[in-house]
């Protein structure tokens, strides 16, 4: 029988090495032998991704492992989370955040990179995918009672889009129930100025640093 | 006379067994994994010649028998017509050739500024580089900020194919409309929309989403473009590690598969629509997640891309915008790489290869005449040797002897310095205290002075002025028309 102190290790080489494949099985042998949810989260997940971020600023990590252990520490999060809920305590995320490309624009990767790194970041995360009409955006907002909308474009013709989905939460008067954040390549600060949006990031760290920035307005 | 480009081709990063495997690893892909291809009436065409099509995922599988039918109606040589025959292009998969800048947001202009671009700039970068000897087919440079974006394509045909004498690399970003709104507005030129039809003064641009994607506009514009006759550069633009596979042999499948399915399309439209292999691929860099041109693993994948184009026969565009913000060290180190590697590998149009800076966000009018000159540097190189009886000049050693002598003053010499050497424009190979008596300028300030004197004394259009007038008039009508066209499909939404 594995100890408890060696499945503790072993999620924590899990995370710091981002093998989320194997994530969740780790996870659920530390709860069968008896780990305390809350206590793992907090001395072996979020220990392992700081070590993650800090690898990543000195140019040891890159942008995949950056990924993959954001992967592997929601893998992680969820087996937690169900035990946290089973004994009804509530854990506080950083902040709820919905993501997608806008309309007409396929373009995935930049929003996917932005998603991981909120996740690492302690933020739940709904990502909508790509080509993301303004209904189901709002839809969600609503669902999940979000504190940010973050909208990529990734190109100059479906940025106008970013502009209507933030009319249409106008319209309804849902404009103050949430934060608004944009991004993609063509998609600068002048823009989002312009079509009102909270913030804007030009890279995915960036971004990071501005939803934490808004969650604490 | 039309303009013959230098040959390339003798950089060589892929054995012809490597060449081989990427084929049949792209027959594999086409056959068995496929492309998705949001229009309909494409993914119809490929139905009715033989293709497999899943019309509920829209994804076509393509067989090799469809490639080689294909391949065997796309041509290998063609002209690309400029305003006057003496800026034709004739094009094969061996000649090199350069397209400029395209698509920036931002300008850094003459006065240091870096600002969102104006349509006004559009008509002065196109002035300059109209002017700039090593540039053979003119882009629009910038997405004017004071323009709306939908439907921009109009507009900046308007802003640049009045003002250059090269063929126009054109775009259309709202689908099959954009084709034949330009279509009428190069007819003021070229007479009627028959004439155009013949002789195109203009190509389109379509590009491909890795992996593996054909959105609907783009697959629109293909087909229209393929229907009537004009030019098409089927583009693929990969972020290897990112959109694509991180090792370059798998990004190379990936670019072929999507790239050949654009063309095979074209082909079942319309047998022997000229279309050219192209790329805009750049590294992803790893940290910042940014798009890199100026990345050597960038250059290696061009070149490389070159070999997977000419194999088929196809002539080919690569290159891409660098990275530096400034016409500083970087940018002269990258631009200089770029340029001399795709040149010796024959990549048969260097794109994007004046003035794009900051990762294709940004154009600056300096870099745009130093650029002239890198290509001017890298040309001379693709010159090559010549190695005959006249160049061995056994004859003249013989003369001149084993002797303390000198070349300097033979007829030979100095014929053969005129006819051979490269004068170059800006590059300076004085002396610390002669460079100082000249104003001691560095290479940005003498490009800035050049490009500013072109822009002062050149203001007038290359077409006549009515004309430019009339273009920029339907320009707008277009524009308009197309802008309401998307009010009214979202507002039927």
């Amino acid at each position: 029988m594995i100890s408890t102190e060696e499945i503790k290790k072993q999620l924590y080489e899990n995370i710091l090495n981002g093998d989320f494949e194997t994530t969740k099985d780790i996870a659920q042998s530390s709860l069968n032998a008896d780990a305390d949810p809350m206590e793992m989260i907090n001395s072996i997940l979020v220990p392992a991704i700081e070590l993650v971020g800090e690898k990543f600023g000195r140019k040891e990590y890159f942008l995949p492992d950056l990924m993959r252990s954001a992967n592997a520490m929601k893998n992680a999060l969820e087996i937690f989370e169900i035990e946290i809920t089973k004994k009804g305590i509530e854990r506080k995320s950083a902040g709820k955040v919905i993501i997608g490309t806008v309309k007409g624009d396929i373009h995935e990767i930049g929003k996917s990179i932005v998603a991981s790194l909120l996740t690492a970041k302690g933020f739940s995360v709904t990502d909508l995918g790509v080509d993301v009409e303004s209904d189901i955006f709002i839809k969600k907002i609503l669902e999940e009672k979000a504190d940010i909308l973050a909208m990529s474009a990734l190109l100059p013709i479906t940025m106008p889009y970013q502009a209507k989905v933030i009319e249409d939460l106008k319209i309804r008067g849902l404009r103050d129930n949430v934060k608004v954040i944009v991004g993609g390549s063509p998609v600068t600060q002048e823009h989002a100025d312009r079509i009102g949006a909270d913030g804007y990031a030009d890279n995915a760290v960036e971004a990071v640093k501005l939803a934490e920035k808004l969650m604490k307005k | 006379m039309s303009i013959r480009g230098l040959k390339g081709g003798i950089l060589k990063f892929l054995k012809e067994p490597d060449i081989d495997a990427i084929h049949f690893a792209t027959l594999e892909v086409l056959g068995e994994v496929g492309i998705k291809m949001e229009y309909r009436p494409a993914l119809e065409i490929f139905r009715d010649f033989g293709a497999r099509v899943d019309f509920k995922n829209s994804i076509v599988k393509i067989d090799e028998y469809l490639l080689n039918k294909a391949l065997s109606t796309a041509p290998s040589r063609f002209t690309l017509y400029g305003k006057n025959e003496n800026f034709d292009v004739r094009v094969d998969p061996e000649r090199v050739y350069t397209i400029g800048g395209s698509s920036a947001l931002n300008v850094l202009d003459l006065d240091g500024n870096y600002r969102p671009a104006l349509f006004d700039d559009l008509i002065k970068f196109t002035i300059l580089l109209d002017r700039l000897q090593h540039l053979h087919i003119m882009h629009a440079i910038v997405i004017p900020s004071d323009i709306e974006e939908y439907g921009v394509d109009r507009m900046l045909f308007a802003g640049t194919f009045p003002y250059t004498s090269r063929n126009y690399y054109s775009q259309s970003q709202t689908g099959a409309d954009g084709v034949l709104d330009q279509i009428k507005m190069a007819a003021v030129v070229q007479g009627s929309e028959e004439a155009v039809r013949k002789n195109p003064m203009f190509t389109e641009v379509v590009c491909m989403v890795s992996p593996l994607q054909h959105e609907k506009v783009n697959s629109e514009v293909l087909m229209e473009s393929a229907k009537n006759n004009i030019p098409v550069y089927v583009e693929v633009d990969s972020m290897p590690g990112g959109t694509t596979p991180a090792p370059i042999a798998g990004t190379l499948v990936e670019q072929n598969a999507n790239v050949l399915a654009g063309i095979i399309l074209a082909q079942l439209v319309n047998p022997g629509t000229p279309c050219i292999y192209s790329i805009a691929s750049g590294l992803m860099d790893m940290t910042t997640g940014g798009y890199s041109g100026g990345a050597p693993e960038t250059n290696l994948l061009h070149c490389a891309t070159a070999q997977v184009a000419h194999y088929y026969s196809l002539p080919f565009q690569g290159g891409t915008g660098i990275d530096a913000k400034i016409p500083d060290a970087q940018a002269g180190y990258e631009r200089a790489m770029q340029v001399l590697s795709n040149a010796l590998a024959g990549t048969n149009f260097i794109h994007l290869s004046f003035g794009m800076m900051e990762m294709m966000l940004s154009a600056s009018y300096e870099q745009c005449v130093i650029d002239n000159e890198i290509m001017g540097a890298a040309f001379k190189m693709l010159e090559g040797i010549v190695v005959n009886d006249e160049t061995l000049s056994v004859d003249l050693l013989r003369k001149v002897g084993p002797k303390s002598a000198h070349f300097l003053t033979f007829k030979e010499t100095s014929e053969y310095v005129r006819k051979n050497y490269w004068v170059p424009e800006i590059t300076d190979r004085n002396v610390w205290s002669s460079w100082k008596a000249m104003g001691g300028k560095s290479m940005q300030q003498a490009a800035g002075e050049i490009a500013k004197k072109i822009i002062s004394e050149n203001d007038k259009p290359y077409i006549p002025e009515e004309q430019t007038k009339e273009i920029l008039e339907m320009a707008k009508a277009f524009h308009k028309k197309a802008i309401m066209n998307l009010k009214k499909a979202s507002s039927s939404h």
